[in-house]
């Protein structure tokens, strides 16, 4: 699994915030301060730490909508996106048509989209009311859907920021199976949670990010015994 | 090379890893520009009729005031000559005012998945676009009505719509470059259409003014698109082709920097507005 050259790499990287704090006043952050990892092909690599750790800021250097400001970012091409259920909905279009828009601003064409609305259609459960516009539905109908679309149209490199069962407790039990599905099958997914039997679960590896700095990497029992004993006072 | 692909963001098949054909953004341009139509058209009783009702409301706001309340029509053909500024003039007004922030108002989106800036800027562009077709279908029909039919230097018309899209894109994309990071420049642009409404030749003629003042309505480039459409539609002559080439000069040097910033910034965009 873990063969050879890793396709993400991360090295010494760190992101700088600059707020305007008055009129001609700006204060610098830093997010991210010295982040290094490997992400290899097919894996499921954790992310844990605590609450400001810079977890979110990760996914999005991993996304590429931000850039580090400091450290090497490679990446030879492939796609990584983070899961968002219900992406660009437009609450006065019909399901079907929030489900193709989504998923083309997640890099599917069009054809794709179309090809996988029967899918998207049976795995959410909505039957006619695909052709309803989305400000008709429910709230748990609307998730339904943004899961949907979101399982179908997730790319090469997956970054999932807590593993989210959403809907009623069957569909919930049913999301979160799908969830599990995709993150064993051969894609490369970024997992961030909190639940550490989750992680035990699903990830082959785990990084540790504390203070805006990865501070261990390697396997999960490792790195989870450690990251829980430095949380005991 | 391998890290230059990261940087522009180039999107690959997920399996085969081999980028997209970049006619993938332009195809979802497309798409979301004919869903946001469709949308905006749906919210509404009348539905897509709006198109036509709205600029035809507009149109005659103007005319009450100036029309009928100023006098200012004292020519015979003044009707047809405010309708011809106001037409183009709403074109140009609508999509700026939308199209300055269209960065800033998707936020959201832009901090969750990339997406090229310029697409966003982009959408509002075609949108407008779209829209201004119908105004237009309805003022030469109005046109034809009125007594002012077709004739020879019509073969202009579609040199000086695209001189005008150029004008409008040049405006919008490098506004909507600059806005995210001073947003105080979308309440100076309210401000300053306003005062151009006032300023581009609508209400009035350029050449009713003392001569040692008209050259200054010249800088304004909407005072020579809207002289442009007068030439074409009521006056039979051919447009002046100097003015309309400076001003596709100045337009695409607009757009280059504004597309140039964007891409410049790509990465800081979703820092600054969220």
């Amino acid at each position: 699994m873990t063969d050879s050259e890793p396709i993400v790499k991360l090295e010494n990287v760190g992101v700088c915030f600059s707020q305007r704090q008055g009129l001609f006043k700006r204060s610098t952050f830093w997010a991210l301060e010295n982040i290094s990892l490997n992400l290899y092909h097919g894996e499921t690599l954790g992310v844990v730490g605590g609450n400001g750790a810079g977890k979110t800021t990760l996914l999005k250097i991993l996304s590429g909508i931000l850039e580090p400001s400091v450290g090497c970012y490679t990446n030879p091409g492939f796609r990584a996106s983070m899961l968002t259920l219900q992406l660009g909905f437009v609450h006065n279009l019909t399901g079907r048509d929030n489900a193709v828009l989504s998923g083309m601003l997640l890099g599917q064409t069009r054809q794709q989209m179309m090809a996988k609305m029967d899918a998207i259609v049976e795995f959410s459960e909505l039957a006619d009311f695909i052709d309803q516009p989305v400000r008709t539905y429910s709230t748990g109908m609307r998730a339904r859907l943004g899961f949907s679309v979101a399982i179908e149209a997730s790319p090469d490199i997956l970054l999932i920021d807590e593993i989210l069962g959403v809907g009623d407790t069957s569909f919930r039990a049913k999301s979160t199976a799908a969830m599990k599905t995709l993150i064993v099958s051969d894609r490369t997914v970024v997992l961030v949670s909190h639940n550490h039997a989750i992680m035990r679960e699903l990830c082959d590896r785990v990084v540790w990010i504390e203070n805006r700095s990865t501070c261990m990497e390697g396997p999960v029992d490792e790195v989870l015994t450690a990251y829980v004993k430095s949380r005991l006072p | 090379m391998e890290t230059e692909i990261a940087k522009t963001g180039i999107l690959v098949d997920p399996l085969q890893g081999k980028p997209l054909p970049k006619t993938h953004y332009f195809s979802l341009l497309l798409f979301k520009t004919y869903l946001d139509l469709r949308a905006e058209a749906s919210r509404t009783y009348l539905n897509f009729l709006w198109w036509i009702v709205e600029p035809v409301l507009y149109m005659g706001v103007f005319y009450v005031v100036f029309g009928l309340m100023f006098k200012r029509g004292d020519g015979p053909d003044y009707v047809p000559f405010l309708l011809c500024g106001l037409m183009a003039w709403k074109w140009f007004d609508s999509t700026i005012r939308s199209g300055a922030n269209a960065i800033q108002v998707n936020a959201a989106l832009i901090g969750q998945v990339f997406i090229p800036k310029i697409f966003f800027p982009s959408v509002t562009i075609v949108h407008n676009m779209v829209k201004f077709a119908f105004v237009l279908i309805i003022f030469l029909v109005f046109l034809q009505y009125y007594g002012l039919g077709w004739n020879i230097t019509y073969v202009a018309l579609p040199a000086i719509l695209v001189v005008q899209l150029l004008l409008i894109a040049g405006c919008t994309f490098l506004l909507a470059s600059i806005v995210p990071f001073i947003p105080d420049i979308m309440q100076v642009v309210n401000y300053a259409l306003t005062l151009l409404l006032f300023l581009s030749g609508i209400f009035y003629s350029v050449d009713s003014f003392p001569e040692q003042y008209q050259a200054y309505f010249y800088l304004n480039p909407m005072v020579s698109i809207i002289e442009a459409y007068r030439d074409v539609m009521l006056y039979s002559q051919w447009p002046d082709l100097t003015s309309l080439s400076i001003v596709a000069a100045v337009s695409i040097l607009m757009i280059v920097t504004g597309a140039w910033i964007m891409s410049r910034y790509e990465r800081v965009y979703p820092r600054v507005v969220l």
